[in-house]
């Protein structure tokens, strides 16, 4: 295909011939071939042929990618407009790109997002994904970045803790996080960059708890706010909480609910019968076991563990956004990070 | 005794306005010379704050889209277009951004409120920083919208999260969104063609008419610096003019039939009943047929004289305080909370779904969550009522967030869709809502089941 770029755009004829070249090449697709005939004649009437051709080529490509359109356009240029070479060029400077843009806004505030858990009976995870607006926190790819890596920090809590004391726990700030390994070979970081390159908006992968307990008789159990529908072993939201606790088999499991508790009534910390005493006003609680039972506030929590025979080892929560940004370790050095991958 | 006369005439506010007149009147002559006396004083105790002038029909917009696509750098541009016709003034793109926390109503709402005029109309302008803060602004009324404008780089094109943007505007109830594509200066044409097309596809998805959306192409910086006109300044002169067309004028509430929350009502002996209250929408006049309802009751009846101030009233106006005297209805009849209404326009309800917003403790609120099944009181209008709430899609609610309950109260109250109402228990306020759908009223096996305990729903449950 010969190109003879007049002012940054090629001449008319030859993309003409292009056109048709290209039409025949998708043929197969009858619905590609009828759409770019629906775009033909839209443009015939919309103005020069020229025109119909190149933004059909362009509209392609960033359909099929979902590049940016100045991304598109740029790749186009570089490869005669051929769209194959584009794309291949594209995939290629995607991840390259994504670190620009995260070097770039790796200093804006990010506290919205999500707080995702996954857990069995003996491993949890508890991740914190932030991004700007609560909006991209809503998008299908922010859900799919978190699930991400939630189940990298699941594998984690599988592969990597050994043990020491009832339950393994391990805290990873956004560092450490970003090195884990996630789908694809690919590190956690990597996947990241691509999502902020694509969104165009600073993410941070906040913080995270991973899990293993490690004798059979101690339970794990997790609840994110708000809860999804069905029940599964992953559900993200703007509260998470994981739970380890020993509860014997032949009574009614209520780990779920009392993660539920803590998600809702946030306590401090556990409480000891013998040390601590309730507090005059039970609002105020803040040791759980003294607190009223958020779905039976008839009781407290300690009446609640002891008709189920249950102990509490340890719980952590998370509520989305709680941490103040200046605090965190792991942001000041995100530009930095991404220099070293850089190179 | 002479003192005393002296004291009186200090008090008596004619001579008071004489001694104020004649303190500032050679202050102020010389740079007022159009103005009375009398307006120099006015204008004298009011100096901080200027008058708001009602000359043009009012309209609410906001701006939404992508953070880096220019909405502040738009709205600042809008400013800087129109304070060139003196119909705005001009805002930097630093005081819009930094909007301060405003509290208000003892709420929080995060939002950058700017006013301006076009030709044809005078707009409130805001921009929210997400989902949440939009979404609250609508419950609590704080800032809507009658119409948005989307704003999308043409060097980006649309987003992953333009599809987020418009799903708030459906769910916020905005049926008309004018599109700008901003940065034309930093694109080509067929670049912003793509990007028209994309916008209008997606639109059109999203249940909009993409077709017909108008599509305004410029560069609000070009217009914020006074570069490159056609795409600067013209570029906001038309996406104004758009504005102005494409979003209709909110129905004024003095169009809308007539509606009065009866507030106390008195026996005047020789004239009969008279029902105060606010009026809340809408003209009423003497001798206008009205229906009364509310605490399971409704009447029929004819308003014979309409009274403000002591002195009659040929047609009271939505938000006067009035009287209205009703015909052949004793007072034990009506009581506070009831509505006086255009027969026919409104009707009373015990089963309704509501948009809540849960008050953070911060806001007042309580630090605990709830769930389904909590009884709470429910205020709006003049009547207030208990009502079992039902979270239809969480297992409870965090203050602080926003929700959808479905409310059943004790017995039917007048209920509309759009209309606000506050949940208190005991002496807290727990959140404020606005009614989004009526449904079917209750049952009377249904309504008994409201009194019901949590064991009694636990057995049938379980009886299930």
């Amino acid at each position: 295909m010969v190109n003879i770029m007049l002012n940054g755009r090629p001449k008319i004829h030859v993309i003409h011939m292009q056109h048709f070249s290209f039409k025949f090449t998708t043929s197969s697709s009858q619905k590609h071939a009828k759409k770019m005939l629906f775009q033909l004649i839209r443009h015939f009437h919309k103005g020069p042929v020229c025109r119909a051709a190149e933004s059909s080529l362009l509209a392609k490509l960033r359909k099929k990618t979902g590049y940016t359109i100045a991304n598109c356009k740029k790749a186009l240029e570089m490869h005669n407009n051929d769209s194959e070479q584009a794309e291949a060029w594209l995939n290629e400077q995607a991840q390259a790109m994504g670190w620009a843009k995260a070097t770039k806004l790796a200093g804006r505030t990010a506290l919205q997002g999500l707080v995702a858990v996954k857990f069995d009976k003996g491993h949890g995870a508890l991740v914190e994904l932030n991004c700007e607006t609560d909006f991209v926190a809503k998008n299908d790819k922010f859900h799919k970045m978190i699930e991400d890596a939630t189940i990298a920090c699941y594998k984690f809590a599988h592969t990597h803790l050994t043990a020491k004391g009832p339950i393994t726990k391990m805290e990873l700030d956004s560092e450490q996080l970003g090195n884990l390994p996630a789908e694809g070979g690919k590190k956690l970081s990597e996947t990241l960059a691509l999502f902020i390159g694509s969104v165009g908006e600073n993410a941070v992968l906040r913080r995270a708890e991973c899990w293993k307990a490690n004798s059979s008789d101690i339970k794990i159990s997790a609840y994110t706010h708000p809860a999804p529908t069905v029940s599964s072993d992953y559900s993200a939201g703007k509260y998470g909480a994981l739970l380890a606790y020993k509860q014997p088999n032949d009574v009614e499991d209520i780990g779920k609910q009392l993660c539920q508790h803590i998600v809702g009534m946030a306590p401090k910390k556990i409480g000891n019968k013998e040390i601590d005493k309730p507090a005059k006003d039970a609002d105020d609680e803040q040791a759980l076991i003294f607190q009223e039972y958020l779905l039976d506030p008839s009781y407290t929590v300690e009446e609640i563990l002891e008709e189920h025979k249950v102990q509490i080892i340890d719980y952590v929560r998370f509520s989305c956004g709680e941490v103040i940004e200046a605090n965190m370790p792991g942001v000041e050095k995100q530009p930095l990070d991404t220099v070293q991958t850089l190179q | 005794m002479a003192t005393i006369s002296f004291a009186k005439s200090l008090v008596n506010p004619a001579v008071k306005l004489l001694l104020k007149q004649s303190h500032c009147s050679h202050i102020r002559t010389t740079t007022l010379p159009g103005l009375t006396p009398l307006s120099i004083i006015l204008r004298r105790n009011y100096a901080e704050k200027q008058v708001f002038e009602r000359t043009k029909p009012h309209c609410n917009v906001g701006t939404i889209g992508h953070v880096d696509h220019g909405k502040t750098t738009l709205t600042a541009a809008i400013t800087k277009v129109l304070s060139d016709l003196n119909l705005a003034q001009s805002k930097g793109y630093a005081d819009i951004d930094n909007a301060p926390e405003e509290k208000a109503r003892g709420i929080t709402i995060n939002v950058a409120h700017v006013e301006y005029q076009t030709d044809a109309r005078h707009y409130g302008h805001t921009d929210c920083p997400g989902h949440a803060d939009y979404i609250k602004n609508m419950i609590t009324g704080t800032a809507q919208m009658d119409g948005a404008i989307l704003v999308v780089a043409a060097t980006d094109g649309v987003m992953p999260q333009t599809r987020e943007h418009l799903i708030l505007a459906k769910q916020i109830g905005i049926q008309h969104v004018v599109v700008f594509i901003n940065k034309v200066d930093a694109a080509d044409q067929e670049m912003v063609e793509l990007v028209e097309m994309e916008i209008r596809e997606l639109m059109t998805e999203m249940g909009y008419d993409g077709d017909k959306i108008p599509v305004v192409k410029g560069s609000a910086l070009c217009a914020l610096e006074g570069k490159s006109k056609e795409i600067g300044a013209d570029a906001i002169t038309e996406l104004l003019k758009e504005v102005d067309s494409f979003i209709p004028t909110p129905v004024r509430e003095l169009d809308k039939p007539f509606l009065l929350p009866v507030e106390s009502v008195h026996s005047i002996p020789g004239r009969g009943t008279v029902v105060t209250g606010r009026l809340h929408r809408g003209v009423l006049k003497k001798g206008t047929e009205c229906e009364i309802i509310g605490h399971g009751k409704v009447m029929k009846t004819t308003v014979t004289g309409v009274e403000m101030f002591h002195k009659t009233l040929d047609e009271a106006q939505a938000g006067d305080q009035l009287g209205a005297l009703v015909r052949a209805v004793k007072r034990e009849q009506i009581k506070r909370g009831m509505v006086m209404a255009k027969p026919g326009t409104v009707k009373a309800h015990d089963s309704i779904e509501a948009a809540v917003y849960i008050l953070s403790k911060e806001e007042g609120g309580r630090q605990k969550p709830f769930t389904s099944f909590i009884q709470l009181q429910m205020f709006s209008m003049t009547w207030d009522c208990a009502t079992q709430v039902q979270i239809p899609d969480k297992e409870m609610v965090m203050p602080g967030e926003d929700t959808t309950l479905r409310l059943r109260l004790l017995k039917p109250m007048v209920c509309e869709a759009g209309q606000r109402f506050t949940l208190r228990l005991g002496d807290l306020t727990l959140g404020t809502g606005v009614i989004t759908k009526i449904n079917n009223n209750l049952s009377e096996e249904e309504r008994l089941k409201l009194l019901e305990g949590k064991k009694a729903r636990e057995k049938a449950a379980a009886k299930k």
